[in-house]
């Protein structure tokens, strides 16, 4: 039977949906849950990953390692993951503790065409005898073939997995078969998948990622993500179960995980919004949804317009400073 | 470094240096080594300290590096020698050099693959630039015997099949593909040294190293068989990324000097040797060959984005001319390569 390594950012990709306020508590109850579900490695901390908390993208409740220690304590089976983009983290204040806190997973992230970034910290994070990956963010920005070179940097400087995100929610299958197969051509190491799910496309794309050869995919428990969140964890996992795939975790406990997630980790499960709709279109980083939301209201701006402004300035995780320019310009615009 | 690792550097190079007169010629005379703080650089010094100190060679050792301290750092006992100048230099950039050189070795360019995807165009300016600037000063050298070009064993391109790989073979190679720099580099460079040796008459032989093990290869390097050790040291899990039935060797690093240093004596001008050992291993046996040796109960995982892999690559040189012409052998075996290889790293580890 073909294995599938599952991925959970709930606690990570979740506290996007949440403007990075997800507690302890809550930390502690999923991550116990998932602990007892066998899902293989959980990802925690602030939406964008380890080190971001900020004016910028959003302050987080709680500090990057009262998140991880707790988390830790309930993992006894499941690896603790950490998503790092180079930049929000550097290797001394940020990796070199979180090794020490014992954090297993480190997923090192760039933009899809900014790989280059990525070297040093997929260095020290191999050197120090942990799991490194590198993740490429917002992949529908980049064409197959840059994605593959990109990709090849990745896997030179150690990676041993290459993950691409949807990031926006924009892909149709067939882009995801196209980049899956490409990748998994031309790269030694295991190629995964994370959706989201602005076009209801999450579990499709993440199916159609497997049958393309990817290994690797990211589930979140009811789909706890950013904009309209990922793809759905309990479902993804019955599907594959259905499918003759098999991802080691167990089906009934990952339902009563969900279940745990959805009374007492989210104020509210995830949704197609008609936002979330234009976003997943214009191609907008999801993690943007809550700013876009707040930022329009304020200035009384259609988000739609907002969303499709964004992505034709072609606009990035990290740019959220970009939000309050085009609103602006749209209200001038107005006038 | 403490004395019990000097003192297996000196065992090795007794051991890989099966005839010291065969090197003779190098007695009394300077040789300039480009890259020489390097692995294959430092491994040169230690043979010739050898020579020096045993069979008083008085061979004199001009290296030129772009970090010279690393190299005091790595090698102190080396660094505080008479017989060796340290000249801090970039190959891209030479200037006053010495004119008393009677021998180079252009070993410059880091066969670091992350640095080629990450500084492409640097990558092929030090190939290029550096190899015409290295010639181009040895045309005006007075006293010059030879000249030895380390190029790579990427120039054969893509060799389809499992075959020993012989200096004759031309494989095909993508010049869109950017991965490919190093390679198209490195034949480049080669074609720089034919037209020097066509044209102005430079005594040029050409070394295509393939893989190396031993001392002094820093653990870090994004090749296979450092990894092993490197997560073996840590206590594993061993990780195989990509096909583990991929075949490769390796050669020591004393014998790999002392190979060096015969192709400078005796290399034919015009001539292409082969680099390497030919004792042919998988990733997969090489994985489990260090987890033996380092004796513990350490896991290895693989890891791969295909479940079966169609073609097996296999980068195994055939040696049969440089053993034949050269009078040269692998004194070490792939076994003793590693045992060393790993003790040498637990020192490194204590200090």
């Amino acid at each position: 039977m073909k294995k599938i390594l599952i991925s959970d950012p709930t606690l990570r990709d979740g506290n996007h949906a949440v403007a990075h306020q997800l507690s302890l508590e809550q930390i502690a109850v999923y991550a116990e849950a998932a602990n007892a579900a066998g899902v293989p490695i959980v990802e925690v901390g602030h939406g964008n990953g380890l080190g971001a908390s900020s004016l910028q993208v959003g302050e987080s409740r709680e500090t990057d390692f009262d998140m991880l220690e707790t988390a830790k304590r309930y993992l006894t089976k499941s690896k603790l993951g950490i998503h790092v983009i180079p930049g929000f983290a550097t290797i001394k204040k940020h990796l070199a503790p979180a090794i020490e806190l014992g954090v297993d997973v480190f997923r090192v992230a760039s933009h899809c065409t900014e790989a280059d970034i990525t070297q040093r910290h997929i260095g020290y994070v191999r050197e120090k005898g942990r799991e490194a990956y590198g993740v490429l963010m917002m992949s529908h920005m980049a064409s197959a073939d840059l994605l593959v070179e990109e990709a090849q940097k990745m896997e030179q400087y150690g990676a041993e997995g290459i993950i691409i995100m949807d990031s926006a929610g924009a892909y149709l299958p067939s882009d995801v078969e196209t980049k899956i197969t490409a990748l998994v051509n031309n790269l030694k190491v295991p190629v995964g998948f994370h959706a989201h799910n602005n076009l209801g496309l999450a579990i499709a794309n993440s199916i159609i990622a497997i049958t393309s050869g990817a290994k690797i995919i990211d589930g979140t428990a009811r789909g706890f993500g950013a904009g309209a969140g990922n793809a759905q964890l309990e479902v993804l996992v019955a599907v594959l179960d259905k499918l003759g795939y098999e991802t080691g975790i167990d089906l009934y406990k990952i339902l009563d995980a969900s279940d745990i997630a959805e009374a007492k980790v989210m104020n509210v499960v995830p949704i197609i919004t008609s936002q979330s709709i234009v976003s997943g279109l214009a191609g907008v980083f999801s993690g943007f949804a809550k700013h876009v939301q707040r930022i329009s209201k304020e200035y009384n701006v259609d988000q739609r317009d907002v969303y499709f402004e964004l992505g034709r300035r072609n606009a990035v995780g990290g740019q959220e400073d970009l939000i309050i320019e085009v609103v602006l310009a749209l209200v001038n615009k107005k006038k | 470094m403490n004395q019990i690792q000097i003192e297996m550097l000196n065992e090795d190079c007794e051991k890989s240096c099966i005839d010291y007169k065969s090197l003779l010629p190098l007695k009394d005379q300077k040789i300039l080594i480009t890259g020489g703080t390097g692995f294959i650089g430092k491994w040169l010094c230690e043979m010739v300290s050898f020579l020096n100190t045993n069979f008083d060679f008085n061979t004199h050792l001009y290296l030129i590096g772009r970090d010279v301290e690393s190299f005091s750092n790595d090698a102190p006992h080396l660094a505080k020698k008479t017989f060796i100048s340290l000249i801090e230099q970039d190959v891209k950039n030479l200037h006053d050099l010495p004119n008393d050189v009677n021998w180079v070795i252009h070993a410059a360019a880091s066969p670091d693959s992350r640095v080629h995807v990450s500084q492409p165009l640097r990558t092929l300016e030090t190939i290029y630039r550096g190899t015409n600037l290295i010639l181009d000063y040895c045309f005006r050298l007075p006293t010059l015997n030879k000249i030895v070009h380390l190029s790579s064993n990427q120039v054969y391109g893509k060799i389809e099949g499992d075959n020993l790989i012989t200096e004759e073979m031309c494989g095909a190679m993508e010049s869109t593909k950017f991965t490919n720099i190093y390679a198209e580099a490195k034949r480049i460079s080669e074609s720089v040294c034919s037209v020097y040796r066509n044209q102005n008459s430079l005594p040029i032989v050409i070394c295509r190293p393939f893989s190396f093990i031993g001392p002094y290869q820093h653990l870090d390097k994004p090749w296979a068989i450092n990894n092993f050790i490197r997560d073996g040291l840590l206590g594993g899990p061993i990780r195989i990324l990509g096909d583990g039935k991929i075949m490769r060797s390796y050669l020591y690093g004393s014998d790999t000097a002392y190979w060096i240093l015969s192709a400078l004596v005796s290399g034919e001008v015009g001539e292409v040797y082969n680099l390497g050992s030919s004792e042919a291993i998988t990733l997969n046996e090489l994985a489990i060959k260090v987890k033996s040796i380092l004796s513990a109960n350490i896991e290895i995982s693989g890891k791969s984005s295909k479940d079966e892999y169609l073609n097996t690559v296999a980068t195994i040189p055939d040696t049969n001319k440089i053993k034949t012409q050269l009078k040269v052998k692998e004194n070490f075996s792939l076994v003793e390569s590693l045992e060393r290889t790993i003790t040498w790293n637990k020192h490194n580890n204590k200090q």
